[in-house]
């Protein structure tokens, strides 16, 4: 289900120098309308999930004696679920349980791919181990990987991580390998080695910085495949623990009061959407403009 | 080709080898014994001892491992430790399920792709323009377990035509299979749709773009079969090539699919089996999990290959 969607490509093959573009490239794209409306969007879940505790009164797990009441009740704004606990607490928690989830694991996968790729970089035989390490994990389609790693470590908020985590790494590691295999092809770089600049000198002021754009969009197309991750293996049951809510373990459990009780999956539904469709407006707004 | 075939078999066969160890290895990482799982808590150590003997736990890891590739490769997988039943009739049993769903997604991808790509290419009318961006936007975007939850609230609740989930045989039943597959098969198959309507909507209007449709249009063909007999041609072959990997993302996208709607297929019967440390039946699902997919690569490349001689001599 991981649908990435195509990475920025690199600059067509006979641009004689590099860098080109303004550095605040990046800036540029987000303040276009695309960017600006993604932006929005990512702000106000961000926000609402980080403001938490001075939105609600309630604790997400806290119960009341009222179960599936509508909302508008008095004192719960969005209802309650089955078990009486205040939906909008469970909602806004449950954002800062994904926020936490995907702050921790998309760095953590792009850092590792990254490393493996600069490995891989380094030597011929590396390179081929990398490779092979990398096809191994895309082997394991990103939800039967999660099915593996909780077989191991049991159900959590660790074993989320790390499966997200794991499907990154060979997604940046293969993006920033070609990066740095086109970019030491091109003659400003020879033309570096001739005057004779350090090996490691080009590759962290030449190379790097001329495969730094696709990764950036990667890292919001990522941020996307890590909410998709984390609420499909709550419907999985493979997830975050139950009582601790996330959005999609929200979203799971109001399937069976859906005729009963519509207002339930309401929240997590909005929000997930909201987040999801900001996340891919800034990426393409990105993408865009690294392609001009 | 044949080189290419030859170079490319061993290194997919290699891969299938080493999930096969790393499947093994992992379920051996597994907190808890089997074998104390299944006698319960109150056995006596001789109980377990013998369970451990029938299960041919007792035996070194290596010749479990082994063992296993030589039960593997003669289809008889043996007994389930919790769930009940063979092994290989279980994952039978799933993989007709799963089957069913995919093939009744592939069709919708078909369809819906190749609708959202003629209109999004063709169409002129400014409302179905927008519909189409947004809904392929949409469908791309958006998690299925939100389209699947959508879809649920929109035609069970709201509408009361279609059941929000379970199965039934399509082969038993035809008329009650096929509304039960329904929703599934359509949330399964939205988001490959959009991106093969995308691809399409390109490859028609690059095509339309082409002199020789200035020549036939100036000749006074109608738009209509200039499309049919033209455009659609020439927009095709690379369609037809991502359709094939899309069918290894509606296998992956199916377990989630079929946790949303209760659908008994491989992905319902992994879950049950974790839950159950139902350890054969999880080693085995898993191992056929991936060499699907791997075999689904090769393929894929394999028509690449055809399609383009210069990734032959790559």
């Amino acid at each position: 289900m991981t649908t990435h969607t195509p990475p920025a490509r690199t600059k067509p093959a006979g641009t004689r120098t590099a860098p080109r573009r303004p550095r605040h490239a990046h800036r540029a794209a987000l303040a276009t309308a695309r960017g600006r409306t993604g932006l929005a969007l990512v702000g106000v879940v961000v926000l609402a999930g980080l403001l938490a505790p001075l939105l609600t009164g309630h604790g997400p797990t806290d119960q009341s004696g009222l179960s599936l009441a509508a909302p508008g009740t008095p004192g719960h704004p969005l209802g309650t679920d089955d078990l009486g606990r205040d939906l909008l607490a469970r909602l806004l928690y449950g954002i800062r349980a994904d926020l936490g989830i995907i702050a921790a694991a998309v760095p953590l996968g792009a850092a590792l791919g990254c490393l493996l790729a600069l490995a891989a970089a380094a030597h011929p035989v590396l390179d081929t181990v990398v490779q092979r390490t990398f096809d191994l994990i895309l082997a394991f389609p990103g939800l039967i990987l999660a099915l593996a790693v909780t077989a191991i470590l049991g159900p959590g908020r660790l074993p989320v991580i790390l499966v997200i985590a794991l499907a990154e790494i060979p997604v940046f590691g293969r993006l920033l390998r070609t990066g740095i295999l086109v970019q030491r092809g091109r003659e400003y770089v020879t033309a570096a080695r001739v005057g004779g600049t350090s090996g490691g000198r080009i590759l962290t002021r030449h190379i790097l910085p001329n495969t730094a754009d696709p990764l950036v969009v990667q890292i919001a197309v990522s941020l996307t495949v890590a909410v998709f991750v984390e609420g499909a293996m709550s419907f999985l049951g493979v997830g975050v623990r139950p009582p601790e809510p996330t959005l999609g373990a929200v979203l799971s459990q109001s399937m069976p009061y859906l005729a009963q009780a519509p207002h339930f999956a309401a929240g997590p539904l909005v929000t997930v959407t909201a987040l999801v469709l900001g996340l891919s407006l800034a990426a393409e707004a990105l993408n865009r403009e690294i392609r001009r | 080709m044949r080189g290419y075939l030859l170079r490319r078999l061993p290194s997919a066969l290699l891969v299938l080898l080493a999930a096969s160890f790393l499947v093994f290895a992992v379920l051996r990482l597994v907190p808890g014994d089997p074998a104390a799982v299944l006698a319960g808590p109150d056995a006596s150590p001789e109980t377990e001892a013998a369970i451990r003997a029938r299960l041919g736990l007792d035996a070194p890891l290596p010749t479990q491992y082994v063992r296993w590739l030589g039960d593997l490769l003669t289809g008889d997988l043996g007994p389930s430790y919790a769930i009940g039943g063979r092994t290989a009739d279980l994952i039978g049993d799933g993989l007709g399920a799963t089957v069913e769903l995919t093939l009744g997604a592939l069709l919708f991808v078909v369809v819906l792709g190749a609708a959202f790509g003629i209109l999004g290419a063709t169409a002129r009318n400014r409302w179905v323009l927008g519909t189409v961006r947004v809904l392929t936007t949409g469908a791309l975007a958006v998690p299925p377990f939100v389209t699947g939850v959508l879809l649920v609230l929109l035609f069970s609740v709201l509408l009361g035509v279609l059941p929000p989930g379970g199965r039934v045989p399509l082969l038993a039943a035809p008329d009650l299979g096929v509304q039960y597959l329904l929703l599934p098969s359509l949330c399964l198959a939205l988001p490959s749709a959009a991106v093969l309507g995308r691809y399409l909507k390109d490859g028609i209007e690059r095509a339309l773009a082409e002199d020789y449709v200035r020549t036939a249009t100036a000749a006074g063909i109608t738009p209509r079969r200039i499309l049919r007999r033209h455009a659609l041609p020439n927009a095709l072959p690379p369609v037809v090539t991502l359709l094939g990997m899309q069918t290894g993302h509606l296998l992956g996208g199916a377990v989630l699919v079929e946790a949303i709607f209760a659908w008994p297929g491989l992905g319902q019967l992994a879950e049950q089996a974790l839950v159950r440390r139902d350890y054969p039946v999880v080693r085995d699902l898993l191992l056929l999990l991936v060499t699907v997919f791997v075999l689904v690569q090769l393929l894929t490349d394999l028509v690449h290959a055809w399609l383009d001689p210069r990734i032959r001599w790559e």
